[in-house]
């Protein structure tokens, strides 16, 4: 999901920049406010853990293989700020140590995978858990969360290209979606049982500070203030877009109508639910997302029942159901 | 102006140009290769490393580029962002194998930069290696005692493996920051 340059207009790229400085300063600034125990050397080394779990890449499906990007990973382990500064950290030498990414897309790239990533994994793994989680919840929950996390990142990629007029939204989005889908199954996976072993092996690490003091409440209001947020990003971004030849407007219109199905194509099962016209052909995309998520949490349910409880006979099989 | 300054901005200025090409005149992008060519070669780069880089980030170049070839938006368009893309990648990787992490960081600190992010930066490159070879100890461990393994207990594996180099990492952070507090550091 690294954009390289090029595939960015310089609009796109320094709008998703600005974003990107102002979301990972607003991190630093947490982070520094709440000076916890062993901060800098915990943030340090937990970048390069996951830059090496980066680096383990499991199959997907024939012949491909995808890799954790840990997004949600690291923001249960731990907390937001902490998260979003070590992805950021991690992008950065990726970029400019290997080359990975592009510069000039690097804001968009860090608004991606730590800011969207770390965000809508956190949420979603807070306001899943609920204030006194049981093992099995938590695996659940953070499995969802990462899935979410991988889908929804894809889907800010995806319309980052669709604004720089690279691709068409009504193309590039259900691509991404499609095949990000896939690998965020591999990567709620990968995640559940990373967090089942942690959980396992030393769950006090749960209950660092900075992770348990964010309640459901903290969550929910961070849910508040990213829906507020976007509403602002999307008015900011429609003028800047809208005398690009291809620009959102357009976008919306050609999404609605004429490309419902393509769209559909990303939870097929439920195409006889679009209905001629705007809204209904959004309403079914909707309906059919949110069905196929309902879906996921189910199998993510299964995983971590299969994961947690000390009956590990009956692992097996509920393991095997949510691999692709 | 100091050298990576000047570095960091001739590169941008450089992706800057290439990306900011039309779609019709996009072929003129080319023209820079000689220019990357010739500081490759007087940098005495590794050409193995540039080629791989360059191989790397072809799937997804070409993926998006295929999008934009089908999706209606013509071949034109499609050569446009194949040559601007390979560009940028080279004039990065250029940058990149010329630039030591630590001159970076300095030049990251002398823009105040925060010095979290600073801290994380230089801190994770300094264990990265560290880390990785440690991945491959464990990798190595689990295949001197694994007999058969299906994709089942491959996966099963692989999440513990990185479950525990999560329990390693935190005693290891424990361990640096005890050593950094002795000799006076924060």
């Amino acid at each position: 999901m690294h954009i390289p340059d090029g595939f960015l207009s310089v609009r796109v790229a320094a709008g998703y920049g600005v974003l990107a400085l102002v979301g990972v300063g607003l991190a630093c600034y947490r982070v520094r406010a709440a000076r916890e125990r062993a901060s800098s050397a915990l943030l340090g080394v937990s970048a390069a853990f996951i830059f090496a779990a980066q680096m383990v890449s499991f199959p997907v499906a024939a012949g491909t293989s995808g890799h954790l990007v840990g997004g949600a990973l690291a923001a249960a382990l731990l907390g937001l700020p902490s998260a979003v500064v070590v992805m950021s950290s991690v992008l950065f030498v990726q970029c400019f140590v290997f080359g990975d990414g592009g510069l000039w897309s690097l804001g968009a790239n860090v608004f991606n995978m730590a800011l969207v990533g770390s965000l809508v994994g956190f949420c979603c793994y807070r306001l899943l858990c609920g204030a006194k989680p049981s093992p099995t919840r938590r695996v659940a929950a953070l499995a969802f969360a990462s899935w979410c996390a991988t889908v929804v990142a894809a889907a800010s990629c995806a319309g980052q290209l669709a604004l720089s007029d690279t691709a068409r939204l009504s193309v590039v989005l259900p691509a991404m979606l499609g095949v990000h889908a896939l690998i965020g199954i591999g990567e709620a996976v990968i995640t559940a049982i990373v967090l089942a072993a942690v959980l396992r092996f030393r769950p006090e690490l749960l209950e660092m500070p900075g992770n348990a003091s964010v309640s459901r409440q903290r969550a929910r209001s961070i849910v508040g203030y990213g829906l507020g947020l976007s509403i602002a990003i999307a008015a900011v971004l429609a003028p800047i877009a809208c005398d690009a030849p291809d620009g959102l407007s357009s976008v919306a219109q050609r999404l609605g109508f004429q490309d419902a199905e393509r769209v559909g194509l990303v939870a097929a099962p439920l195409a006889e639910y679009s209905v001629p016209g705007l809204a209904a052909g959004v309403l079914a995309t909707v309906l059919a997302g949110s069905a196929g998520a309902l879906f996921l949490f189910g199998l993510c349910w299964l995983l971590a029942l299969g994961l947690v409880p000390r009956a590990s006979a009956t692992s097996s099989e509920q393991v095997a159901a949510p691999s692709p | 102006m100091n050298r990576i300054s000047l570095k960091l901005g001739a590169c941008l200025a450089l992706i800057l140009g290439v990306g900011a090409l039309p779609v019709k005149h996009a072929l003129w992008g080319l023209l820079a290769l000689p220019l990357l060519l010739l500081t490759a070669l007087l940098a005495k780069l590794q050409w193995q490393a540039l080629l791989a880089r360059l191989a790397a980030a072809l799937p997804f170049v070409l993926g998006v580029a295929g999008l934009a070839l089908f999706g209606g938006a013509g071949f034109e368009r499609f050569m446009a962002l194949l040559v601007k893309s390979s560009v940028s990648i080279l004039t990065l990787q250029l940058l990149t194998q010329t630039t030591p992490i630590a001159e970076l960081l300095r030049a990251l600190r002398r823009w105040h930069v925060p010095e979290v992010l600073c801290a994380t930066i230089s801190l994770l490159h300094r264990y990265l290696f560290l880390m990785a070879d440690e991945s491959k100890r464990m990798r190595r461990a689990r295949a001197g005692r694994t007999l058969q393994s299906s994709r089942l207990a491959l996966w099963r594996a692989l999440g513990n493996s990185i479950g525990l180099l999560f329990v390693r990492t935190v005693s290891r952070a424990e361990r640096v920051h005890a050593a950094m507090r002795a000799r006076g550091g924060a």
